[in-house]
């Protein structure tokens, strides 16, 4: 059987699995004889959906998918309250913005791993694991910093008309979660995460 | 490679699904009342005379526009497009190889479908309309190129009219799903 599905373009296309018992069964749906086989409806749904989302990739903008209202932190921001804000947004990182309000970098939680002493894997579990084995709070060595001090600079942006495709790649190629959406002056307009991505390419035409 | 070859034929996917009930009933009306319209003017007006209406690739159409109302070979483009070009294609062949009608009907039946495919008009029928005028008889040989008119795009219309009619009827049906 040759079950070899069509696979070009770029490597951001996410695979579905549709079988054809899921064709046959929506054939089923729509009334009147449909002339072509559940194969051949198969093979011409995939390759359509592969070129909707290479078409998509190229369309659609950082200024569509983005989040446009984000927390941000300033440079001279207290790690405390970077920790809070992130906290309390739910969130897994911050741009740095300073007193001209350019994005000069990005705070995320694996900044606050590495400084806390965490070595590889950088992850919640191995922080754990340090704290146990310390007296006292681990945190306490960046307690007096700021967010200038842990930082990742310079932060990886790109502007409104980034396309999709871009981003990806920048994803995959820095192996970075989110990238902040700036201005031609560097202001912070919003930050597309990986997860803005996958909305984009799922539910779009639903909204 | 030889493997593969072969292992081609064991087909790849299982049969499409049966349709309702009443699609079955709505596909038989209208095959009645389409091949009735030809059939009855037939008898009606062109009994005794030399000409006719109904040809035999009228069944096969009648498949199609009553049965296989959704199918892209069943669009009034390929209905009327499929039959008089095969219709001509066919008559030609006569003219120029009824001697041998072995040849004639190979030549008609393999052109049309070639055209048809290179003018988007591919209608199965359309073989057995360019066989009709090679191996038809008689009477069709002496249609000359009436045959193209009378029956054929006649006959056609009349059928492509009663599928208009017929199959807008049910709520789940439509038809053409495109003119030209």
């Amino acid at each position: 059987m040759p079950d070899k599905e069509p696979n070009k373009g770029t490597n951001f296309v996410p695979e579905i699995d549709l079988t054809e018992q899921d064709i046959y069964e929506a054939m089923k749906l729509i009334p009147g004889y449909l002339d072509i086989t559940p194969y051949d409806c198969k093979e011409v749904y995939l390759v359509a959906y592969q070129q909707a989302v290479e078409r998509l990739s190229r369309e659609v903008t950082a200024k569509k998918i983005m989040t446009g209202k984000v927390t941000y932190v300033q440079t001279n921001t207290p790690l405390a309250e970077v920790a809070e804000s992130m906290g309390r947004g739910g969130i897994s990182g911050v741009p740095v913005l300073n007193q001209a309000g350019k994005v000069v970098g990005v705070i995320s939680e694996k900044d606050f791993l590495s400084r806390m002493g965490v070595t590889e894997p950088m992850n919640f579990m191995s922080l754990v694991a340090s704290c146990l084995k310390t007296k006292g709070c681990i945190a306490l060595p960046i307690k007096q910093q700021k967010a200038e001090d842990l930082m990742s600079s310079p932060a990886v942006t790109v502007e409104e008309d980034a396309t999709m495709k871009e981003i990806a790649e920048i994803f995959t190629s820095k192996n970075i979660n989110r990238v902040v959406v700036t201005d031609a002056e560097g202001r912070l307009l919003g930050i597309v995460s990986r997860g803005d991505i996958i909305k984009a390419v799922l539910y779009r035409g639903k909204s | 490679m030889m493997m593969n070859y072969f292992r081609k034929m064991t087909g790849t996917t299982h049969s499409p699904i049966r349709v309702s009930l009443a699609e079955i009933i709505w596909s038989w009306l209208g095959g009645f009342l389409g091949i009735s319209a030809v059939g009855y003017l037939d008898y009606k007006f062109l009994e005794g005379s030399d000409l006719v209406l109904i040809i035999g690739s009228f069944g096969a159409s009648a498949v199609l526009i009553y049965g296989a109302i959704r199918s892209p070979l069943a669009q009034p483009r390929n209905l009327l497009g499929g039959h008089i070009i095969s219709a001509l294609i066919g008559v030609t062949s006569y003219k120029f190889l009824y001697p041998y009608i072995w040849l004639a009907s190979a030549f008609a039946v393999a052109t049309s479908i070639a055209v048809m495919h290179a003018t988007k008009t591919l209608h199965p029928p359309g073989g057995a309309t360019a066989l009709i005028a090679v191996i038809g008889g008689q009477k069709i040989h002496n249609l000359g190129y009436l045959y193209t008119l009378v029956p054929v795009g006649m006959g056609a219309c009349i059928m492509l009219i009663v599928a208009l009619v017929v199959n807008n009827i049910p709520r789940t049906r439509q038809y053409p799903e495109f003119w030209f």
